[in-house]
């Protein structure tokens, strides 16, 4: 038996949904491109949030383990003083640094999220439909970094995208996003001069992964160049159709 | 002097804040300090295991460290927005598939070790909160069950239809009924 009449979801009511967690699949990832727009939805999320959030006075504190203090400041040592990180990291903090002089600050900061992570090493899983290697390309001035934001939800989601032209790494960084278990987000290069889309691989949510990439891929690599991210069924897109649609883009900015 | 304090602790908390936002790694300590007990609960009460909320709560400051700029003071007070992100992140660690879910229930996750009332200082809005839970009252059992349920134990659609063994359309819409009616009652109140 139905509750009719039917309630009517509008975007405060999505908003709602989203604050509380109650989303999965196709819904929450709606819910999350509406996020990236920056604008009334982001609002209507802050709303919600700030409403349901005095809602946590009525959980008990609790302290954490003793130790759990030291943990954190350890962490946050060793990504200061890059002992995680290798030297191409540590010379991006460096530029991250001018850059941040520059002015250029929300940028910077996803600059910092990537210098700061821990990378581990990893192979790109996925290379599909390589552009055309004749093709003209925009050459990153050597050893000068790019870095492109792909926001796909509020602050915690979005896919840092660092790459070291001369070491030929991309560092991917997808800490904000969860698994639906349902879908895989694949990340593309958009090449400046219109070839086809170029596949840097399935993010795998919730982790940081470095990458080297083909010289197919690289030459097309420069400031300006676009990302974006498709929805696509699990192991990412399927030879022989198209690739989904895209719920989030952005850009590579010369650091 | 209650009062006076809390206004104190939450001047200090934002002062550390911006201080964490130009580099400041000391101010880290401080909101830690400030804010754990706090965060841990939040953390502790979704995730109904210490070793996860631990995790979990080490995530929290580590990425407040490196994102400190994130924080927007027009958009929230820093209690609530640092209340809001340990829960998206307990929410998001939960759906990750590290934690069983459903594997402490409720009644055995509480009481919770070491559990104490948080200071006032802690807390977040009491005028909001009197506000939400009046707004509360008003929806039906099952539909503030449900709210209750997606915020405190991090639910989604699915395992609150399945928990209350409904089908997923009729719990939908119980639900959007109820935050229908709640956002009635929650813009009044402004």
């Amino acid at each position: 038996m139905s509750d009719a009449p039917t309630i009517k979801r509008d975007d405060p009511m999505l908003a709602a949904e989203y604050s509380l967690g109650l989303l999965e699949g196709e819904e929450l990832l709606t819910a999350r491109g509406k996020m990236t727009d920056g604008g009334i939805f982001v609002s209507r999320k802050d709303w919600w949030d700030n409403w349901f959030i005095p809602l946590s006075d009525e959980m008990d504190g609790a302290a954490p383990d003793a130790q759990l203090w030291e943990r954190i400041d350890s962490a946050v040592n060793a990504k200061e003083s890059g002992t995680d990180a290798g030297a191409d990291v540590i010379a991006l903090k460096q530029r991250l640094r001018n850059w941040q002089i520059a002015g250029s600050t929300a940028a910077a900061a996803a600059v910092a999220a990537v210098v700061l992570m821990v990378v581990s090493p990893n192979t790109l899983n996925t290379i599909q439909g390589a552009g055309d290697p004749s093709a003209p390309t925009i050459a990153a001035a050597p050893a000068a970094p790019l870095m492109a934001n792909v926001p796909i939800g509020d602050t915690n989601l979005r896919i840092g995208v660092t790459y070291l032209p001369e070491a030929k790494e991309m560092l991917v960084s997808a800490s904000g996003l969860t698994a639906d278990g349902v879908h895989d987000h694949e990340l593309w290069l958009v090449p400046a001069d219109g070839s086809n889309l170029q596949s840097l691989g399935v993010v795998v949510a919730g982790e940081e992964r470095r990458v080297t990439l083909p010289a197919e891929i690289t030459g097309n690599m420069g400031d300006g160049v676009a990302v974006v991210l498709t929805r696509e069924p699990l192991g990412g897109k399927p030879d022989g159709i198209d690739a989904g649609p895209v719920v989030a883009q952005g850009a590579f900015t010369q650091v | 002097m209650v009062q006076a304090a809390t206004t104190e602790a939450r001047e200090a908390l934002k002062s550390a804040m911006a201080r964490l936002a130009n580099g400041d790694q000391s101010a880290l300590a401080e909101i830690y300090d400030a804010t754990s007990a706090k965060l841990f609960g939040i953390c502790l009460r979704i995730l109904g295991d210490r070793k996860e909320a631990e995790d979990a709560l080490q995530d929290v400051y580590v990425n407040l460290w490196q994102r400190a700029d994130r924080y927007d003071p027009t958009r929230a007070s820093p209690i609530s927005w640092l209340a809001t992100f340990a829960r998206n992140r307990a929410v998001d660690r939960l759906r990750s598939g590290k934690v069983r879910q459903g594997a402490v229930p409720v009644e055995e996750a509480a009481p919770i070790p070491d559990a104490a009332p948080l200071a006032d200082s802690l807390l977040i809005d009491a005028e909001k909160a009197t506000q939400i839970h009046a707004c509360l009252e008003e929806l039906e059992e099952r539909q503030r069950g449900a709210i209750r349920s997606a915020f405190f134990d991090g639910q989604t659609y699915a395992e609150l239809a399945e928990t209350a063994d409904v089908p997923l359309g009729t719990m939908k819409s119980w639900v959007r009924r109820g935050l229908q009616k709640l956002r009635g009652c929650l813009e009044a109140s402004e």
